[in-house]
């Protein structure tokens, strides 16, 4: 074990490393933390509290009192552009991690009895959510859970699973038949604390990747999901913003959809070169 | 060895950029190859051997590599600084290389005789069905049984032997003036590790062409070559006709590696002697000798200054030594 | 004769996955989906008249036999009529799938086409500056929804305050002219954002090829930059690049461009399958899921079949 966990050691702050070497990927990284920072203001009540008080006139230009003006009933668009980066970090966390965990155990668990029935039938179900269209499983998963403010989030989840499951499942066969996973054996270590004490915490390169790009996929999904009609139901997000937008444009009131795309964009941005920077910082095969 | 030489480096210096900062994987290497010899490249893996092999057919992968200075003429032409375009036109016609890797060398999804055919109409204007019956006599000459048949055969339907075959084929499509072989037999089992050998060195007198021969193993320079260079960390330690390398190794590393050979007459029982200590980083490198750590007849000398090659630049025996044996 | 017994053996295998994609699909879609008692009855309906419906809807029988009554329709393609339009399933989807396929061919081929030549032109320039703007667009473009760039795209090029130069939204389609007016702005949509995704997946896919031990033989022998590329790479890469592609095409066969049919109100399958799920029109989601899995089975049988045409390692059995 001890062979390994140095290995591990070395890997992590060479990844370390290079990462704060990745001066793209560092930005990337305090944009994201900059996000991370205004989210957190508003789960305290610091700001963006009067989201959904009506405060002023319709479609009113960008003033002094309403950075980015108000809307068709006059709320501040400004104010609930920012209230949204909460709803995003809420969606991108609660889906990211889950869907993470789903995944890391399901496809550590397939991978470890690789061959065996219980491999198999988790390899057939992530051919069979693969098969099915993401927007209709989802909007069926809406529809089945009847109105359900996390329908969303379940729909989110039972499909991004399969990926980290796959990449999980591929490092876990190779990793099983290294010596270290043999010598467990051989001391009569129990299959499940073999599996989750000794090989999993080997795939968390590969967790810590896939969860960043989980992140980002969610709230991407959710703008279309909220302009279906199936995403955000309390509340206000940038797909609801955008949503409410789509006929605005074409009278030429650009405030909402501007403000809404403009500040994801920069989230998801930002987190995608960090999450680039991450891969390449723990990739350890280096492909250039 | 009569006449000019066929090739000529001089000072070849290749560094590598890597995150921890740059590596000299060859470091000022000169010896000249002369038409129809061979010359063994002998060392350690790291030692720089097959860098200097990639050096001459200019396919250092850059970046991160570069031929930082030092000079490679070909039949008197210089490649160094040459446009990649001008050296493209060089490989495969006046010199070609054979890898060590006949298993992943050939491309899995054309079949040889495409990829023999592909080379013989780019540089000898043959038709295709000239360059076809071109390629099987080639096949043949390499010793490929039912050649005919073998050439619209895919590579993953040959052994490893054959592979390595088709590739000195290719290699001779154009008579070129050198080879490079790199490590050609390691992959081999050793039955057929003997077989290829042999047809290589026949071949070499047949094209009568000059070939570098890289390789870790003195069996295979014994066979094989005219004269060998050793390298250790990027460095040439000694070079030297065969014979006399064999019977004197003069570099204390030479002697070494030669100790370290089973030899015939040999107690089974008995240990081979193998040389203490480990090969330094090429990033972290010693001031002096960088053998002097594994030397026996190290002294202050040699941690203090690097020693170079001894003797003029064209007698046939120099050693970096500064005790030489 | 070898394929078509293979194709045999492989149809056979992918029974599985037909049973599974329908299952759920099942389960979630019909089992699970909104109940149209309520709709089709007048008021205060009675006790009896309720039943009446629930039967004749198949809702008073137990799950198993739903299902089973279910892939037995799949078998005979008899879907029976639509609940919403009264319009026979078969026919629906016929006159739906082409418009959909219409609408979102001409973007899918032209965002896989130019990205496979971005990815070239990135892969062939890696680590020089036109591979990184390449790289840079390709990030820039996955970072921005698709319904962004739909309504950006619609501003630009159909708004009054933009060019003004196609229609706004609809599918009002009887000629060619008409044709390409109305899906011009949709397939420049498509491709922008098709154009991130694919290209960063193409190059990767061609990088990890260039890396490979035969590309140096190539370049030993003095094969030139370019005719490597096209020539040996390209064809090395065909496998993950047409895995890629042909999975996809169930996918726009079903769902069809949900997204642009519905901004744009054009009347594609995608549309009718959105609409089916959100009012429970049991006839037309049952052909649709069927038909998925089904084109999943077909799918996975023409990848395996043109694996063994470009690389002559995998073969048939």
């Amino acid at each position: 074990m001890t062979e390994t966990t140095t290995r591990r050691q070395s890997l992590w702050s060479k990844a370390a490393w290079k990462l704060r070497r990745d001066r793209f990927g560092m930005l990337g990284l305090a944009v994201v933390a900059a996000y991370f920072l205004a989210a957190v203001g508003v789960w305290l009540g610091l700001w963006a509290t009067g989201w959904g008080d009506v405060a002023g006139g319709k479609w009113e230009a960008p003033s002094a009192a309403h950075w980015f003006g108000t809307n068709l009933i006059g709320q501040d668009i400004f104010q609930r552009s920012i209230y949204s980066i909460s709803t995003a970090f809420e969606i991108g966390l609660v889906v990211a991690v889950l869907s993470t965990l789903l995944g890391a155990v399901l496809g550590a668990v397939a991978g470890f009895f690789s061959g065996r029935a219980t491999d198999e039938l988790v390899v057939w179900l992530m051919g069979v959510l693969d098969s099915i269209p993401f927007y209709l499983l989802v909007a069926a998963i809406a529809f089945a859970l009847e109105g359900n403010p996390w329908s969303m989030h379940v729909a989110m989840i039972s499909t991004f699973w399969i990926t980290t499951a796959r990449l999980v499942r591929g490092e876990v066969i190779k990793l099983k038949g290294l010596e270290f996973v043999e010598a467990a054996h051989a001391i009569g270590v129990p299959e499940y604390t073999i599996i989750f004490r000794h090989i999993l915490p080997n795939t968390f390169h590969i967790l810590l990747v896939q969860s960043t790009i989980t992140f980002v996929a969610a709230i991407k999904s959710e703008v279309i999901l909220s302009f279906l009609g199936l995403g955000v139901k309390d509340g206000m997000s940038w797909g609801l913003m955008i949503s409410e937008s789509t006929f605005e444009v074409l009278a030429g009131f650009f405030n909402n959809f501007l403000a809404a795309s403009v500040l994801m964009f920069g989230l998801v941005m930002a987190f995608s070169i960090f999450s680039d920077a991450l891969q390449d910082a723990l990739d350890p095969r280096q492909v250039s | 060895m009569s006449g000019e030489p066929i090739l000529s480096v001089r000072d070849l210096v290749v560094e590598f950029r890597t995150e921890h900062g740059t590596v000299r994987a060859v470091d000022r290497v000169s010896f000249d190859v002369f038409p129809n010899e061979t010359v063994g490249l002998v060392g350690e893996s790291g030692c720089g051997k097959t860098v200097t092999g990639l050096a001459i057919l200019g396919l250092i992968p850059n970046p991160p590599g570069r031929i930082a200075s030092g000079s490679i003429r070909l039949a008197g032409r210089e490649l160094v600084g040459l446009p990649e375009g001008e050296l493209r036109k060089l490989r495969g016609r006046e010199m070609a290389m054979i890898f060590q890797e006949p298993m992943t060398a050939l491309n899995p999804v054309f079949t040889i005789g495409s990829q023999m055919i592909d080379i013989l109409r780019r540089y000898k204007g043959l038709s295709r069905g000239q360059a076809r019956a071109a390629a099987i006599e080639l096949l043949a000459k390499v010793g490929i049984p039912a050649p005919a048949q073998r050439i619209d055969e895919y590579p993953h339907q040959l052994s490893g032997g054959m592979r390595q075959r088709v590739v000195i084929a290719m290699a001779l499509s154009c008579d070129p003036k050198l080879i490079v072989a790199d490590e050609p037999t390691t992959a081999l089992d050793v039955t057929t590790q003997a077989q290829v050998l042999e047809q290589i060195v026949r071949l070499q007198q047949e094209f009568r062409m000059a070939m570098i021969l890289v390789t870790h193993d003195l069996g295979v320079v014994a066979e094989t070559c005219q004269r060998a260079l050793v390298m250790y960390c990027g460095r040439v330690a000694e070079k030297a006709d065969i014979a006399p390398l064999f019977a004197h190794p003069r570099h204390p590393y030479t002697a070494g590696l030669l100790q370290s050979l089973p030899r015939v007459g040999q107690q089974a029982h008995q240990d081979l002697p193998v040389i203490p200590g480990m090969v330094p980083d090429l990033l972290d490198l010693p001031a002096g000798c960088r053998f002097a750590e594994r030397c026996a007849r190290r002294d202050a000398r040699c941690d203090r200054e690097l020693p170079e090659l001894d003797g003029e630049a064209d007698s046939p025996s120099r050693v970096a030594c500064f005790h030489p044996l | 004769m070898e394929v078509l017994q293979y194709s045999l053996r492989r149809l056979a295998s992918g029974i599985p996955l037909l049973l599974g994609v329908t299952f759920i699909s099942f389960l979630l879609m019909v089992y699970f989906g909104p109940d149209q008692t309520y709709q089709l009855l007048g008021k205060n309906p009675t006790a009896e008249q309720i039943a009446e419906i629930r039967a004749q809807l198949g809702y008073d029988q137990p799950f198993l036999v739903r299902y089973a009554d279910y892939l037995r329709e799949v078998a005979t393609l008899d879907f029976g009529n639509s609940n919403s339009t009264g319009e026979l399933v078969t026919d629906l989807l016929g006159r739906t799938i082409p418009v959909s396929l219409m609408l979102i061919l001409p973007g899918f081929v032209l965002g896989n086409l130019l990205a496979l030549l971005l990815a070239l032109l990135a892969a062939h320039y890696r680590s020089r500056w036109p591979d990184k703007g390449i790289m840079a667009f390709s990030v820039t473009g996955m970072s921005i929804s698709y319904l962004i760039v739909i309504i950006a795209f619609q501003v630009i090029f159909s708004s009054s305050s933009g060019l003004g130069w196609f229609p706004v939204r609809g599918w009002n389609v009887h000629s060619f002219a008409e044709y390409l007016e109305y899906v011009t702005v949709p397939t420049l949509a498509t491709v922008f954002v098709a154009l991130g995704y694919n290209t960063r997946f193409y190059r990767s896919v061609i990088v990890e090829e260039l890396n490979r031990d035969h590309v140096r033989t190539a370049r030993a022998f003095g094969v030139p930059p370019a005719k490597l590329l096209y020539r040996n790479v390209l064809k090395n890469c065909l496998i993950p690049i047409i895995t890629r592609v042909v999975f996809t095409i169930p996918l726009i066969v079903i769902s069809g461009a949900l997204l642009v049919e519905t901004y744009f109100g054009i009347p594609g399958v995608g549309k009718v399958t959105f609409d089916a799920i959100t009012t429970g029109d049991q006839p037309v989601l049952k052909a649709v899921v069927g038909l998925t899995a089904v084109l999943f089975v077909l799918a996975q049988l023409l990848t395996d079949i043109l694996y063994r045409a470009v690389d002559p390692r995998v073969s048939l059995s």
